[in-house]
């Protein structure tokens, strides 16, 4: 049997998806089940002056309704800190319906429970809310003035600035400068399964089926909040119907779900509406970014000055960071990257797929673009140039390969030989481009100790568990594979369980770490058990195998054999049996390196594209994408091109479509459903290449996995806007590029 | 909510005069998003599935007489030829599952600025045909709409069918969207070359509070095409038919687009299917 890390296995959770049995936890059918439905505010800033009840009471089949005059108050609100990082992780620093104040447009004020979904909605239209509307904030526009500069981002976690050298005299020293002002639309993040938490209490103890990306981060939070043991708060979740970061933290609904339940005395079903989505589970928050290049003649990079401007809620200081690609993907002795914030009316944004880099990274690689034209470099060549061996602290690469990719990338798009003259190959009503970018990711090392356990039963079959759950990735088929090459069995007699609170821990899995750390808590539960097999086989006088040295026994197909003569050997199954054991089992740990790790982490890649430009129009259509990436080893390529693709693509939403704008009047997000917040749909998805370089990486776990959930998305959108500047000569400063920011010349400039 | 299901097009037309507050539904592609999102609560609504009468096509006269529950891909399918302009609109409508239920009757029903078959129509000189128990009447498309969302179709009755000339011209249609399929046009304009009487069509989408005609545009390439020659469109005649296109139309600024966008669009799309027509005088796809 040789290994199936690394083949493209099929899902093995495939069928259940496709045939409908796979329960996702807005599915759970519990006996007297009840319907929440949350209602939102309709004002964007101010206060509740009355909630008229009667005629949604008279409604018929309403169980319960929650205002902020009846809604328990919560123990403790947890500060917000990314999931990753294993505490209480509340998307935003604030509970809503604990008093008549609003903050933002959407915001709970009241739940309605009910009978049935429709019922829930039908009192949910008949309370009659009034308020006393303040005028809301909500814009960089509106804003503006009142931006302070951020000290820490993510409940202190991490500096807003990252400033070395000297920036300032370096830029006026430089030989060429680059100056680029960007201006980007907030972005949802639109999985198709909203959130739902289905809560059922027993006694003091509550179990959620919660539609989480964290099975362990509800739990924490959950407890938290309700003031009640950890012990107390089970959560599961075996299907996820996409997260996107959208389900990274948890939002308040989830501890909603519970008090309602306890309300009603039933369990209940909480599910976010498509509209709710907009404004219940954060987004990526309205930006502008600005960067300065400083260059030699030579291209040697000399300064990077790189500002971002956001709007964050009242409570929290939360940017997505922007800064971690750009401060070290390549070279520079001056840096300055900073942050700087808005507190308006929309509640806290959050994680969306790439957090900050994705944006980051357009800043900084159509900025490099740029550069590139001003030297008359290739820009392909101009990036190698620039990338260095070594991080911003000076630590080397735990992996690299940004070079390669950018190598490979070019082989495969057919870059050599291309006429970087904007604005010059027209096809019919076509002007055609081609663009570039660089890709990086950071690992990020937050996370606490990650456990798995394996079991081997005396048939020989196997289960192997850890607590964070599948949320559409593909873990429970990867997890299946490293399982079996870790213990030497066949995939078929091995299940992979996770997605409870019960099972070992595992950290959320979020930030590109999901395959990191379940790969390796596995990988080490496997291996520590079929460790534990061999001993015993070795040490067991009725083993063909005793007296051996583990070290002489291989194990393949559930059988360990001798190296030295492969004639000798038994079958684990033998071997529990012979013994009386009815199973064997071991825990498995892993333990990060840590942030402060002498290494530098980011996981690399380059994209390229190819588009059509209507010069009368400004539709810009992409025609084709190349995506290489270097993600360490890749547990099965079937997997993470999916993954990958899918980050492209949302490259490309993000670079032509997607885009919302809060409403400067009202302070409510314009568009709230998928007919009007457009994402691309299949006849806008071109031909679509993805390929790996495979990079050996001893730092980053046992098997050298690093993620590909965030990095495909990184420098899909810069490629793009690159070849519309091939194509049209325009450079676009503005984010979805529209017809008419493409015609208008690019945005703001 | 009542639900209302007559079996054939007389019961149909009872119960719409029994109940005119009845919302139609055919293939309930607009309906059902209205009714979805709480846009609509209509008291009743009136399924016309099961009147077989609406989903037949045939010729009458002169004319092409189309039942209105005739379905978009129908329309792809078997009608290509016939009309030629109204079918390249409909294979921008929605999606493969939307043009498989949606029907034209449901679009003039809807009777949105925005409908993708309005401007075919328009351009074709089509006529609706509406009917009640009062009576049958044909009216003009470029009468029909009165207003956003709005038409003279009365509360008592049902669009029956459209008509468009048997003998189609050379017809064109295009669309600006912000995504290739499952899209509201930003604008939309539809154009036919009738070589035989030397007439122009034309019809504007998504640009003004109704589908419109650029009646002053059609006058001016009517009188200035080579119809003779068949020589090349001069290029300024091209120029300006665009342009009095454009100044056609009535757009607002949304967030679809800019009112000066869609006018500088509809202009390009003009000239464009004007060049694509005028090469193509056969017309059909």
């Amino acid at each position: 049997m040789s290994p199936v890390v690394g083949k493209p296995v099929n899902r093995v959770d495939g069928p259940d998806k496709v045939t409908g049995t796979g329960r996702y936890c807005g599915e759970i059918v519990l006996p007297g089940l009840a319907y929440g439905l949350i209602v939102g505010a309709a004002v964007a800033n101010g206060r509740v002056v009355s909630i008229d009840e009667t005629a949604a009471r008279a409604a018929g089949g309403v169980f319960g309704i929650m205002t902020h005059r009846n809604t328990p108050k919560v123990a403790n609100q947890p500060r917000l800190i990314p999931s990753l990082a294993g505490q209480p992780a509340p998307g935003e620093s604030f509970f809503p319906m604990q008093d008549d104040v609003v903050h933002y447009w959407g915001q709970p004020v009241a739940l309605v429970v009910a009978d049935s979904e429709e019922a829930a909605a039908h009192a949910a239209a008949l309370l009659d809310i009034t308020y006393e509307p303040g005028v809301p904030v909500a814009t960089i526009a509106d804003g503006r003035a009142s931006a302070t500069q951020a000290k820490t981002l993510f409940g202190g976690l991490m500096p807003a600035t990252d400033e070395r050298g000297d920036v300032e005299g370096a830029l006026a020293a430089a030989e060429v400068t680059v100056d680029a002002t960007y201006h980007f639309a907030a972005n949802h993040h639109n999985p198709l399964e909203t959130s739902v938490t289905t809560a059922q209490w027993d006694g003091d103890r509550v179990t959620l089926w919660d539609s989480t990306m964290g099975v362990r981060a509800s739990q924490l939070t959950v407890a938290s909040l309700l003031g009640i043991p950890l012990s107390d708060v089970r959560v599961i979740t075996h299907f996820v119907g996409g997260g996107f970061g959208s389900k990274a933290m948890v939002w308040p609904h989830v501890t909603l779900a519970a008090m309602a339940a306890r309300h009603v005395g039933r369990p209940v079903r909480l599910a976010l509406t498509r509209p709710q989505s907009f404004t219940s589970n954060g987004h990526r928050e309205e930006q502008e970014q600005r960067i300065t290049l400083g260059a030699g003649r030579d291209g040697r990079l000399t300064a990077i000055r790189h500002r971002k401007l956001s709007v964050t809620s009242p409570f929290d200081d939360w940017a997505e960071p922007a800064t971690g690609v750009s401060t070290q993907i390549y070279g520079c002795d001056n840096y300055l990257g900073d942050h700087q914030l808005i507190h308006g009316n929309t509640m806290t944004p959050t994680f969306t797929r790439a957090p900050g880099e994705s944006l980051g990274s357009f800043t900084l690689e159509t900025a490099m673009d740029r550069l590139a034209y001003e030297l008359g470099m290739d820009p392909i060549e101009l990036r190698i140039m620039n990338h260095p061996p070594v991080d911003n602290h000076g630590n080397p690469w735990s992996s690299d390969g940004m070079a390669d990719c950018l190598r490979r990338g070019a082989d495969l798009f057919g870059w050599a030989g291309r006429d970087p003259t904007p604005g010059t190959r027209q096809e019919g009503n076509d002007l055609i481009g081609t663009g570039v970018a660089g890709a990086g990711y950071p690992v990020a090392f937050m996370m606490p100790v990650q456990h798995a356990r394996a079991r081997i039963f005396h048939d020989g079959s196997v289960v192997i568990q850890t607590s964070a759950q599948e949320f559409g990735i593909g873990v429970t088929t990867s997890m299946s594979q490293v399982g079996a090459d870790g213990l030497g069995v066949d995939m078929d007699v091995l299940r992979f369980e996770a997605g409870d609170t019960d099972l070992p821990n595992t950290t959320s899995a979020v930030g590109s770490m999901g395959a990191t750390m379940q790969s390796s808590a596995v990988h080490n539960a496997a291996t520590t058990l079929r460790n534990d097999l061999i001993a015993h086989a070795v040490n067991d006088g009725k083993s063909p195998l005793h007296g051996l040295s583990p070290s002489s026994v291989k194990v393949a197909d559930g059988r360990m054999t001798s190296t030295l003569d492969p004639s000798i050997g038994e079958s684990y199954a033998d071997l529990l049996q012979r013994n009386r054991l009815l199973d064997m089992e071991a825990l498995g740990s892993w333990t990060p390196p840590g942030m402060d790790t002498p290494h530098g982490l980011l996981t690399f890649g380059a994209q390229f594209a190819e588009v059509a430009v209507d010069k009368d129009l400004g539709l810009v259509r992409v025609r084709r994408m190349t995506g290489v990436f270097a993600p360490g080893r890749v547990l099965n390529p079937k997997l993470a091109r999916s993954q990958l693709l899918g980050g492209m693509l949302w490259g490309l939403g993000q670079a032509l479509l997607e885009g919302n704008q809060i409403d400067r009047q009202s302070g409510r997000w314009a568009l709230n459903n998928l007919g009007e917040y457009l994402v691309p749909v299949h006849a806008d998805i071109p031909d679509i290449q993805v390929d790996f370089v495979e990079v050996e990486d001893d730092v980053v776990g046992p098997l050298g996995v690093k993620g590909v959930g965030e990095v495909g998305q990184v420098g899909a959108a810069a490629a793009i806007a690159n070849a519309v500047f091939h194509a049209t000569g325009r450079r676009m400063n503005e984010l979805p590029m529209t017809a008419e920011v493409v015609m208008n010349g690019g945005g703001p400039g | 909510m009542e639900f209302l299901q007559p079996a054939d097009w007389a019961e149909a037309l009872a119960v719409k005069a029994a109940h005119p507050d009845a919302l139609p539904i055919a293939g309930g592609t607009d309906v059902m998003v209205d009714l979805n999102f709480d846009r609509a609560r209509p008291g009743a609504l009136l399924d016309l599935t099961r009147v077989t009468d609406l989903t037949d096509w045939g010729t009458d006269g002169d004319w092409l007489r189309v039942g209105a529950g005739v379905t978009y891909r129908r329309l792809i399918d078997e009608l290509a030829g016939r009309v030629p302009g109204l079918a390249l609109a409909s294979r921008t409508v929605g999606s493969p599952q939307i043009r498989n239920r949606g029907t034209v009757g449901g679009n003039l029903g809807s009777a949105s600025p925005a409908g993708d078959a309005h401007p075919a129509l328009l351009a074709a000189g089509a006529l609706v045909e509406l009917a009640s128990v009062r009576g049958t009447r044909r009216v003009p498309v470029t009468e029909y709409f009165t207003g956003p969302k709005r038409s003279v179709r009365t509360p008592d009755e049902l669009i029956a069918a459209f008509l468009v000339p048997a003998r189609p011209g050379a017809e064109q249609f295009a669309k600006v969207g912000t995504r290739n399929a499952m899209v509201i046009a930003v604008c939309s304009f539809a154009l036919s070359l009738d070589a035989a009487t030397r007439t122009v069509g034309t019809g504007i989408g998504s640009a003004g509070p109704t589908p419109l005609r650029a009646t002053e545009a059609e006058a001016f390439l009517a009188a200035e095409l080579p119809w003779e020659t068949r020589g090349a469109v001069p290029e300024s005649v091209a120029a300006r038919f665009g342009e009095l296109v454009g100044s056609a139309a009535r757009p607002i600024d949304d967030v679809r687009g800019s009112a000066d966008y869609r006018r500088h669009a509809l202009a390009v799309l003009a000239r464009r299917a004007l060049a694509w027509a005028w090469t193509d005088p056969g017309g059909a796809v």
